[in-house]
């Protein structure tokens, strides 16, 4: 009888040389780190390297990825500059100003249009009449619009906005002066051609010069000289426009040089906000006396708006275009989620025999599962990452061709990769749980 | 010979009154299927009336018919036996790969026949090392990356292992390849790393399918001699071979035609 076939006593059974490797124990040192890790390590590893392993169909793959995450980073990142720009400029004249204007400033459709232009001008006599009457009024001031040719020297520049303003429009408006003056109350009765130069005009016609080396010179518009007595502080652009291209003369000044048969701007102050619905219920019974509206009248003849308007309009505009980008958003990662999903698919297929022997080793469904996950999320938030770098600079190419603010968001970039790792996971969750399920008899047979 | 086993062996006994019976007899004059006093068997590897069968639509295939065998610790196993014989599923259902449509199967005291999917591969893991004959390496992975593969699994650290996988490597005489992929290795080069990935976690069992079935004669000899050298080493050896030659290295052989033991013979 051979020694093999004695029965082992417990002792011989622990002497048993076990393997051909004297092992540091045959407990397994697991080390510091959880088993987990080493296996998600593993993992990565692997899906790098199969990911390097098929580099055009990797590129291909991600493209829906990055197309979903792009265009949400480069929205975002516009429209968060566009806020930022939008808050400060409006809050810079706050919640106490509203106006009252023959036409609203936005007008939708052509019939509003033709029904705004039927209406009286406002005139300087409503304009007096609502600084007399309204006693929850604070300052009231007028402005008068016109678009014209400004030049200075052999300079000209076309399309400035000229503004006839009176002395209180400076509070209401709480414009910077940074060179120079305002005019006096004397010049602005007297209807002097005094001016108060964006600082576009200095750029466009003074060729940059300092603000303080304009004051004296002359600017003609439309065939008459100004005297140069002020400069404004940059206020830069919003929308792509820029608030810095205007010429400001005294109202008096502007009739003369424009005519009195231009429909005024009133603008009205109140000292807090809260006196604001208070001030506007008095402007719009004087205005509506004036225009000699009944109490059953529903056309009140005239606009009367706040800075709300604007900032709703802004509100709803954005709020489409978020719409629409996160529908290009959505539509772009489901393909991309599809894409990843059929070349996972294929990938598992590929692979049969490598999962028949990784099994046959000792990865459990779950390890199997994970490392195609892995592999999957791998492929997206790279995917994700690259969407979120080409959004940016989209964002900052459209930003420098339009002169639009920016500002990049942290938040938006982590929301990118973060949503396109969970595309990663829902589209490798079937073709990993179809690995995670093969046999492995089968898989090793495969070829 | 205790209660317990005699209770374990009685449906045995009664499936095979034809020709196996025999063999079963035979071992049991060894004393190899005698229990410990906790009603486990004492052998390594325990069978005890495996069937396993297929569905064909509505026929029953039967590639395994009620095997029963005892393997030891240190022993060097052939299993032989003509294609269709039912070797291969004996293979799987030894490595863990498969489980029995009935009868028991034990690994160190461990019932495996009742075993989930998770804890099949577990007892794969630690118990077994596979050597296959298209030696089954991952083909981007080195030679030292397809040694590490069962210890990562294991939950190895990463030095650990690396030190593990560097000594296996080590021990097939393949320290200068160990950057190597498979394909820059020759056959019996790649053998050797398939070998050290299934001794680096070191298993209970070396079962090896056909393992020089795609090699020329001088290197199965190679392959063959190493098999000899680790079982001297103290390693659990199981052959499954169709070769004769190769099942003669073996210090016992086992026969299996049409899903039964035909012949349990120690050769040494």
């Amino acid at each position: 009888m051979s020694a093999l076939l004695t029965e082992p006593t417990e002792e011989s059974r622990a002497a048993a040389p076990r393997g051909l490797l004297p092992a540091p124990t045959r407990r397994r040192a697991r080390g510091w780190l959880p088993p987990i890790f080493h296996k998600t390590w593993e993992s990565l590893r692997i899906a790098l390297g199969s990911l390097r392993a098929n580099k055009l169909r990797t590129a291909l793959t991600l493209v829906g990825v990055v197309v979903g995450v792009a265009a949400v980073i480069a929205v975002v990142t516009i429209i968060k500059g566009l806020d930022q720009t939008v808050a400060s400029t409006f809050s810079s004249q706050g919640s106490t100003v509203f106006t009252v204007s023959k036409r609203p400033q936005v007008i939708t459709s052509r019939e509003d249009f033709i029904r705004f232009n039927r209406r009286k001008d406002v005139t300087q006599d409503d304009a007096e009449s609502v600084a007399r009457l309204c006693t929850a009024c604070w300052r009231t001031g007028i402005a008068a619009n016109a678009q014209a040719t400004v030049k200075a020297g052999d300079q000209s520049s076309d399309g400035v906005r000229v503004r006839g303003l009176t002395l209180s429009m400076y509070a209401i408006e709480d414009t910077d002066i940074i060179a120079g003056r305002s005019w006096t109350d004397v010049e602005e009765a007297a209807g002097r051609d005094v001016a108060v130069i964006g600082p576009d005009i200095l750029d466009n016609l003074f060729a940059g010069a300092p603000p303080e080396q304009v004051i004296g010179k002359q600017v003609r518009v439309e065939g008459r000289s100004y005297e140069v007595i002020g400069v404004t502080e940059r206020l830069g652009k919003i929308f792509g426009f820029s608030r810095d291209n205007f010429v400001q003369i005294p109202y008096p000044t502007f009739k003369k040089a424009f005519g009195a048969r231009v429909s005024l701007i009133v603008f009205v102050q109140v000292p807090e906000d809260a006196q604001l619905p208070a001030a506007e219920d008095q402007v719009r019974n004087i205005m509506r006396n004036r225009r000699g509206k009944s109490f059953h009248d529903e056309e009140d003849g005239f606009a009367l708006e706040t800075q709300a308007v604007f900032i709703d309009l802004y509100k709803t505009a954005t709020a489409n275009i978020y719409i629409v980008t996160i529908g290009v958003a959505a539509i772009s990662l489901v393909v991309g989620g599809i894409v990843v999903m059929n070349i996972m698919l294929v990938s598992v297929t590929e692979r049969t025999r490598e999962i028949g022997v990784r099994k046959a080793v000792g990865a459990s469904r779950r390890d199997v599962l994970l490392q195609f996950l892995i592999e999957s999320v791998v492929i997206t938030s790279i995917g994700g990452m690259l969407g979120v770098v080409a959004g940016f600079l989209l964002a900052f190419a459209l930003a420098s061709a339009m002169g639009f603010p920016l500002l990049f968001s942290v938040a938006s970039a982590i929301l990118g990769v973060t949503v396109s790792s969970a595309v990663g996971i829902a589209s490798g969750l079937w073709p990993a749980w179809k690995a995670a399920k093969l046999d492995p008899i089968e898989a090793l047979r495969s070829e | 010979m205790s209660e317990a086993l005699l209770e374990m062996e009685s449906p045995t006994t009664t499936e095979e009154a034809n020709g196996a019976g025999a063999v079963n007899a035979d071992a049991l004059e060894h004393g190899d299927l005698l229990a410990h006093d906790d009603g486990l068997p004492a052998a390594l590897i325990s069978m005890r009336d495996i069937w396993r069968t297929y569905e064909m639509g509505t026929e029953q295939l039967h590639a395994l018919r009620g095997v029963s065998f005892d393997v030891q610790r240190g022993e060097y196993l052939a299993i032989i036996g003509p294609s269709g014989s039912g070797k291969s599923t004996l293979m799987n259902l030894i490595g863990c790969l498969d489980t029995p449509s009935q009868g028991s199967y034990w690994i160190n005291s461990k019932l495996v026949s009742a075993m989930e999917d998770d804890e099949l591969a577990r007892i794969r893991n630690q118990e077994i090392g596979f050597v296959f004959q298209t030696f089954n390496l991952l083909a981007r992975a080195t030679a030292l990356h397809n040694v590490e593969l069962p210890l990562i699994y294991a939950g190895v650290s990463s030095a650990d292992r690396r030190a593990r996988a560097e000594h296996a490597l080590g021990s097939v005489e393949l320290s200068d390849r160990m950057t190597h992929r498979p394909n820059e290795l020759s056959g019996g080069q790649r053998q050797r790393v398939a070998i050290a990935r299934a001794l680096v976690n070191n298993p209970s069992i070396l079962l090896a399918d056909e393992p020089t079935g795609a090699l020329d004669t001088k290197t199965s000899y190679e392959i063959m001699n190493l098999f000899e050298q680790l079982h001297e080493l103290g390693n659990t050896i199981i052959v499954v071979t169709h070769e004769h030659d190769i099942a003669a290295r073996a210090h016992r052989i086992i026969h299996i035609r049409d899903g039964e033991i035909e012949k349990d013979e120690l050769t040494r």
